[in-house]
């Protein structure tokens, strides 16, 4: 009962005590004024900076108003979706560009399986070999999908071929790295068990490291492939075909009720793959 | 004891018969994921016109081809001589200011995305903790909000951006910004959930408001989490920005598809090998910075 009490009501602090607390440690209970001068300086330069870079990429008030009233223009013509006749189309489309990111996935896959060997401690034991492999995974990784697929577009014309091409590019690096971190991950002591009951190299390879580490890579290849049915859609707009071009299309003449139906089907087809893949994955890696 | 010797047999056989019968499922299993898949990549490399001559008769000869057209002209002798003479460097790299106002434009946009994309990633990562969330509800709205933001690309969004905003760096940023909030909310409300709760439960025991909970509870702890997120992420917008201009949102990007438009194939090369430069440069920065907050952290 009285501790409640006390709880509920802390005890007030005389202005007597806090004369004695100043005498104390001013420190503690005045901030300095150097501290909130120091203090003050930091806010406004970072500020100063926060603000210019918004101003070097046009973030002003006046630009932002513009758009956004546009904008608002633009989804208040979304509704009702409406795909005015072209369904299958868009749901070919779709399917095509789920076909896309399945075998850019699969040959990223490919490639990246002797790559993520080579980028594993285990394998390839120097330093600095080792550390040169990682670090251009690191590079290779930023560069987007879609710079490749300007290119490749260019090399093999119009169509899915150069936008796969460009999936498998983009995701040799990715895959590879995520290959080599499980490789490096694994447990070494099947591998020795097997080595010391007389096992070749390779039998301890196929039955020390692959048991353990082929589920976690291929649920990594699934997450691959969930990140590539998203990059596939982008690539139509460089002309790798797919709901990339066909949105493109339509965003172009400023049909935005068919662009909110396009982007309805296709976040549906995406969270639908995300919920299958991700199912499956918690089945590889939990048994 | 024959008794015993027929029971035994017997057990034997019917574990044997058993375990074949188990085998055999297993077998089965196998062998219909095998065909389910190989179907899959089948179809997949069919519809994507792969095989179907799409790609032209000689992908090989064509690889070649674009890696020779690809290749500036550079004279041994001549690689330093001014912008003029051909097969020089400078040649080679002949609109230098432009591409690097243009790469300065990449690296600004970025970062102010990426910043947008804390705030943003933060305020609702509050929300869709399930620790820290006002209600259930508002937590529930807020997580699929953010899934439906993650499932579309920044470059789906920053076309219909562009549309509006018009040409320029701003749809690019709101795109990316847009992008780097839904990744980031999860990520933080992950760490926020992960938050050891009895500093939260010892600031409202004195009284503090939500946000003093939120600001003295769990924001000391998961701090450094959110640093180098938002660091790893700025290294992922990076490139994202440097394709942001492909669609003209502004950025390195337009000098890409420019280069493209006028088969300036090695002027690409060198566009790449700038991006490929400066995502080198931003890695090299941000870990150094990571490794300080790591140090920080440790030390605190």
């Amino acid at each position: 009962m009285t501790t409640s009490a006390a709880l509920a009501t802390p005890p007030q602090v005389t202005a007597h005590q806090m004369q004695v607390a100043r005498a104390i440690a001013p420190h503690l209970v005045d901030t300095p004024l150097a501290v909130h001068a120091r203090r003050l300086a930091l806010w406004i330069g970072l500020s100063a900076v926060f603000v210019a870079l918004c101003i070097g990429v046009d973030m002003t008030p006046a630009a932002f108003a513009k758009g956004l009233s546009k904008l608002a223009d633009f989804m208040g013509g979304m509704f009702p979706p409406n795909a005015a006749g072209g369904e299958v189309r868009i749901l070919q489309a779709l399917a095509a560009t789920f076909a896309m990111a399945v075998a850019g996935t699969f040959l990223g896959v490919l490639g990246a399986i002797p790559l993520g060997l080579l980028g594993a401690k285990t394998f390839v034991s120097n330093e600095a070999l080792h550390f040169l492999i990682r670090r251009s995974f690191d590079v290779f990784r930023a560069i987007p999908a879609l710079v490749w697929a300007l290119i490749l577009i260019v090399a093999f014309g119009l169509g899915p071929f150069g936008g796969v091409i460009a999936l498998a590019l983009t995701d040799i690096p990715r895959i590879a790295k995520l290959y080599a971190e499980a490789i490096e991950n694994s447990d070494p002591r099947p591998q020795e068990g097997i080595r010391a009951t007389g096992g070749q190299r390779r039998a301890a390879i196929r039955f020390g490291l692959l048991p353990e580490v082929l589920p976690v890579m291929a649920s990594q290849s699934l997450y691959m492939l969930e990140s590539n049915f998203r990059n596939a859609a982008i690539l139509g707009i460089v002309g790798a075909g797919g709901i990339g071009f066909e949105l493109e299309e339509r965003i172009r003449i400023f049909a935005f009720d068919q662009v909110a139906w396009i982007v309805i089907a296709y976040v549906i087809c995406v969270m639908a793959l995300d919920y299958v893949s991700e199912n499956i994955r918690s089945k590889l890696v939990h048994g | 004891m024959p008794h015993q010797d027929i029971l035994k047999s017997q057990l034997v056989r019917e574990f044997e018969a058993q375990r074949r019968v188990t085998l055999l499922r297993q077998r089965t299993q196998q062998i219909v994921v095998l065909i389910g898949f190989s179907a899959l990549i089948a179809v997949s490399f069919h519809v994507s016109g792969f095989f179907s001559g799409s790609q032209g008769s000689d992908p090989w000869g064509r690889i070649a081809n674009l890696l020779d057209i690809m290749m500036p002209d550079l004279k041994p002798e001549a690689l330093f001589e001014n912008r003029t003479t051909a097969g020089s460097l400078s040649s080679w790299f002949y609109d230098m200011p432009t591409w690097l106002a243009l790469l300065w434009e990449t690296v600004q946009i970025a970062i102010v995305a990426t910043l947008f994309g804390i705030f943003g990633g933060f305020w609702a990562s509050l929300l869709a903790s399930k620790n820290l969330s006002p209600s259930p509800y508002i937590y529930w709205l807020t997580r699929r909000t953010l899934e439906v933001i993650r499932t579309l690309p920044d470059l789906i969004v920053a076309l219909i951006l562009v549309a509006a905003f018009g040409v320029g760096p701003l749809p690019g940023v709101i795109a990316i910004a847009l992008g780097t909030m839904a990744s980031l909310g999860k990520l933080y409300s992950e760490a926020n959930e992960a938050a050891d709760m009895r500093p939260v439960e010892a600031v409202k025991a004195v009284g503090g408001s939500w946000w003093a909970q939120v600001r003295f509870g769990v924001l000391p702890q998961v701090l450094p989490h959110y640093a180098s997120y938002g660091l790893l992420r700025l290294e992922i917008n990076v490139g994202g920005a440097a394709a942001l201009g492909v669609v003209g949102a502004g950025g390195i990007g337009i000098e890409l598809s420019r280069a493209i438009t006028y088969t300036e194939f090695d002027t690409y090369f060198a566009l790449l090998i700038l991006i490929i430069g400066l995502i080198i440069l931003i890695d090299l920065v941000s870990e150094a910075i990571r490794h300080r907050l790591i140090g920080l952290e440790a030390t605190a």
